[in-house]
């Protein structure tokens, strides 16, 4: 993202210290909250354990959830919005992932953390398994069809995972077994910053990795395919190195979101965790850093604030949750029409467009 | 004389259209060899059955000695064949800089090459931070003819350089081609005859989809019956 960048003059912090303060701010956020609503950021004692209730902690799992969508969308835009390959499978990696970790924690007999642990591990290595699987057989494909294999996979385990007797099919199983450390329902706090964490770490590891060689290739191969590729790139092995990478993101944000609710369900496989993701994506806007984070974000606030709200208009009361799907195909089709981009897209365009007229007339280039 | 690219009666169809039906191309070494022929007549397949995008169905490719043929075309990009295919094609939404860093084979060949490169298009030295899409139109093509000097290669295949372009751009791109012609064999497509035969020694004739007259472009130029059977132009 070229806001990012920092300017030669001014140093480090000059070119940082938007997303330094936004960082910070994340940080504080659940202290800041408890302190405006006079509630306690680690919930309320009751005898020798915690209960989250209160204001901060309420908040505290919304933000969690917008790191969970934001991990979720900047995978999708890795594969989507770098390398140029679009799945409609996503949600496959995101509750494979949650059934993996689910399956360690409570139907195994190993102690907590080993299960966790192991869990985890097993849970990404699954996902990006899966993703060089899929693209070993599909990535030959192109475009629309390998797009409608993904959709085809993705459904099939949601399909096979609402029927299978062991985990409970459409009911799912809940997680009770999790480090008290670690656990949303115990210390919530702690869950919000490893969810944090997982979603800059995310951030940072994207942006690196695009702006390597190998992200030019990725940019190179969502161009023109042909083209890197008579220039001696193999570009399978590129796209699966996406997918893989983006499976195992996706992973990520699966693990985070069955801590967090405490439960493995089918929905997790459910088409909305690819829709989602694609329309935070195109919201924000494609093959840009911030804009899935951005999407995310936007996107489930409008989601929580608006989702408990009554319109009123000409007396007849309107619930929003009712409209909500509509609501969200106003707003994306708006958004599309003002930022024809995405959001951060847009923007980024016209300031690349004033800095090309400062050095077609001659002004050397400021970074 | 040698010959770096020997293509000996290929046919390729593009689906159920057969578009070569039979084209021989020789390239000699250390010259430049222009591809002459009418819209449609199969010029731009040639080079893509070349380097592996429309492989040939039947026929033969020698590259250096060695048949390449039926490889994928990373592979036959990495023998040391560049691809400048037409209507400017560099990625757009990547830097000058970035265009000619991907065109690495080994990592340093664009440090390497970066003084030949900037003294034959100096414009690039200048817009190296800037997307590619912003160039303009002959910028951009002369950024596409340096992606393919990046790495080592011994033969360029060029598509239509001149399409588009303003007469004065075309001469700075007729005068880099020629010296890049010193180190680097090239097979050209052109669709001007003007500046075919100011670039070329030998010249290929395709006509839909047969290979019907070659030889040295001295000959050529004075064949006016043979310029006007194939190409339309006097």
């Amino acid at each position: 993202m070229q806001s990012l960048t920092p300017s030669s003059r001014g140093g480090w912090l000059r070119g940082y210290w938007l997303p330094a303060l936004l960082l910070v701010f994340l940080i504080l956020f659940p202290f800041i909250v408890g302190a405006l609503t006079e509630s306690s950021p680690f919930g309320v004692a009751r005898g020798d354990r915690m209960v989250m209730r209160g204001e901060s902690v309420r908040w505290q799992s919304v933000l969690i959830e917008v790191y969970i969508l934001a991990i979720l969308a900047m995978s999708y835009n890795l594969l989507f919005g770098f390398t140029g390959v679009i799945s409609f499978g996503h949600a496959l990696f995101f509750g494979t992932a949650g059934y993996v970790l689910g399956l360690l924690l409570e139907y195994t007999a190993l102690e907590t953390g080993v299960a966790l642990a192991l869990g985890v591990l097993a849970a990404i290595a699954v996902c990006g398994a899966l993703g060089l699987l899929i693209g070993f057989v599909t990535l030959r494909l192109k475009g629309v069809y390998f797009a409608i294999f993904t959709l085809a996979v993705a459904e099939m385990f949601f399909i096979f995972f609402g029927r299978w007797q062991l985990t409970r099919a459409e009911d799912g199983f809940a997680i009770t077994d999790l480090p008290v450390w670690l656990d949303p329902s115990q210390s919530r706090i702690s869950f919000y910053y490893v969810a944090l964490a997982l979603a800059v770490l995310t951030f940072l590891f994207i942006r690196r990795l695009v702006n390597s060689p190998t992200g030019a290739v990725f940019k190179a191969i969502r161009e023109n395919e042909d083209r890197a590729q008579s220039m001696g790139y193999n570009t399978l092995n590129y796209k699966l190195l996406s997918i893989t990478i983006a499976g195992m993101l996706a992973g990520v944000a699966g693990i985070l979101q069955v801590i967090l609710n405490k439960k493995v369900g089918p929905e997790l496989l459910g088409v909305s965790y690819t829709v989602d993701p694609l329309l935070m994506t195109i919201i924000g806007g494609i093959g840009t850093f911030s804009g899935p984070v951005i999407g995310a974000s936007g996107l489930h606030f409008l989601d929580v604030f608006l989702r408990d709200a009554e319109l009123v208009i000409a007396g007849i009361t309107i619930d929003i949750a009712n409209i909500w799907a509509l609501l969200l195909g106003v707003i994306f089709i708006l958004v599309v029409i003002v930022f024809p981009f995405g959001i951060i897209g847009t923007w980024q365009r016209r300031r690349a467009t004033r800095k090309q007229r400062a050095v077609t007339t001659g002004h050397p280039p400021s970074a | 004389m040698s010959s770096i690219l020997e293509v000996r009666d290929i046919h390729t169809f593009i689906g159920q259209f057969h578009i070569l039906e039979g084209v021989s191309v020789s390239v000699t070494t250390g010259g430049i060899t222009v591809l002459l022929g009418r819209n449609g007549a199969g010029k731009t397949t040639t080079l893509r059955s070349i380097i592996g995008l429309t492989p040939p169905a039947r026929g033969s490719i020698h590259f250096d000695g060695k048949p390449i043929q039926g490889r994928q075309s990373h592979n036959i990009a990495q023998l040391g064949i560049g691809y400048v295919p037409e209507h400017r094609a560099i990625f757009r939404s990547l830097s000058v800089r970035e265009n000619l860093q991907l065109a690495e084979r080994r990592s340093g060949d664009f440090a390497r090459k970066a003084d030949f490169i900037f003294d034959l298009f100096p414009d690039l030295k200048r817009l190296i931070e800037l997307p590619g899409g912003n160039l303009s139109g002959g910028q951009q093509q002369m950024l596409a003819v340096a992606r393919a000097l990046v790495p080592e290669n011994r033969l360029l295949l060029i598509d239509e350089p001149s399409e588009g372009l303003a007469p004065v751009i075309i001469e700075q791109l007729i005068a880099a081609i020629q010296r890049l012609s010193s180190q680097v064999s090239v097979l050209l497509v052109e669709q001007n005859f003007r500046v075919a035969s100011k670039l070329a020694q030998s010249y290929v004739i395709i006509d839909e989809g047969h290979s019907v007259a070659a030889g040295a472009m001295a000959d050529l130029v004075q064949d006016k019956a043979l310029i006007q059977r194939y190409l339309g132009v006097a």
